[in-house]
């Protein structure tokens, strides 16, 4: 593959890890958003702040796509937060700024950003296994599953050049899990087959073949990465 | 019976569109939910699998997430989350199932489906 690819939430955890390994296996330009210029590891990855619940974001995007000079073959919504609280205890701040971080922009990044695939691309968006339901996380969960929809209507309306495929995460080992206390996270890992957490490696190498061509008859498909958790 | 049944609206293709639907939808949730009471969300299957814009698929698929998670907090209070979607059943084939879903608390966490439609397709 010869082209551009953006990540969103490229500055640490998974996406860090796609951009790194989009970088280092094809001769990609990766766009890097909310990568501070002096963080930007490799010369493949240009990094990019917006703030993409803006209205500006999105065409901020869409110019440094344009100015990388190359087709865009790929966009990986994965920028993310969690602001955890039971359904009765849910503020209205706290259920408003997930799903505009997690599901509203990804929304918009992915509407401003589609109409440049015109030779063809590949977008994943980053959902988690939460979307099955996890306790605590009715704004996380919604937002995720809010994902999953987007992944399907936007792989019917953008076929056949466009595929969209989402990639859902389990306990994968970054800040956003290590922010979990110690005794719950290991109740969790005991509760997973492949009795390990994941590493945002596991995930990067899932996305990264979703954006290649090993994966081109499928789209508008949920493949979770979760070490079996789903079974449990 | 009591609890919540929350008929998903059609929303334009906008996000401030989506966003004010998803809103809505947990604003009701969070006041039943303190009143230990049950929710049941009402979704469309075409929107379940994205066939009627991204806008409607991500109410959608948003608020089945929404209640798989709802359903395992009220699993600990005695309420329960259920939601479901129909394609070109009546009404009141609808309610039908909402009610029953609202007595009946031995059913949790479940997308109960109306109709054929779902058939082959894949799974929520």
């Amino acid at each position: 593959m010869n082209g551009t690819i953006v990540v969103t939430g490229a500055a640490r955890g998974i996406g860090r890890a796609i951009a790194e390994k989009m970088a280092s296996t094809d001769p990609l330009t990766v766009i890097g958003v909310d990568i501070a210029p002096e963080l930007a590891l490799s010369e493949s990855i240009i990094p990019v702040q917006v703030d993409l619940t803006t209205s500006e974001g999105p065409g901020l995007i869409r110019k440094a796509v344009e100015a990388s000079g190359s087709p865009l073959l790929g966009l990986v919504n994965n920028a993310g937060i969690t602001r955890d609280a039971r359904l009765v205890n849910l503020t209205d701040d706290d259920f408003a700024a997930v799903l505009e971080i997690n599901l509203g922009a990804a929304y918009r990044l992915t509407t401003e950003l589609a109409p440049l695939m015109s030779e063809g691309g590949s977008i994943v968006n980053i959902a988690s296994r939460a979307y099955l339901g996890n306790f605590g996380q009715f704004n996380y969960s919604m937002s995720k599953g809010g994902v999953v929809g987007m992944t399907r209507a936007m792989a019917l309306s953008l076929a056949p050049h466009v595929r969209v495929n989402a990639v859902a995460p389990g306990l994968i080992s970054s800040e956003m899990s290590m922010a979990i206390p110690e005794d719950i996270r290991e109740k969790m890992v005991d509760s997973i087959p492949l009795d390990r957490m994941g590493t945002p490696n596991e995930i990067a190498n899932t996305v990264w073949w979703l954006l290649t061509p090993l994966s081109s008859y499928i789209t508008g498909e949920v493949v979770v990465v979760g070490g079996g958790r789903s079974l449990s | 019976m009591s609890g919540l049944i929350h008929w998903a609206e059609d929303v334009d293709e906008d996000w401030p569109s989506v966003l004010a639907e998803l809103t809505r939808a947990f604003e009701a949730a969070r006041s039943v939910a303190q009143g230990e009471e049950s929710i049941v969300y009402v979704v469309r299957q075409d929107d379940l699998l994205g066939r009627r814009g991204a806008g409607n698929a991500i109410v959608a698929c948003g608020l089945l997430s929404a209640a798989r998670t709802a359903a395992l907090e009220g699993a600990r209070k005695g309420w329960t989350a259920n939601v479901v979607a129909f394609d070109e059943a009546d009404r009141s084939v609808v309610e039908l199932w909402a009610d029953r879903l609202l007595d009946d608390g031995s059913v949790n966490g479940e997308l109960i489906r109306v109709g054929s439609g779902h058939i082959g397709k894949t799974l929520a």
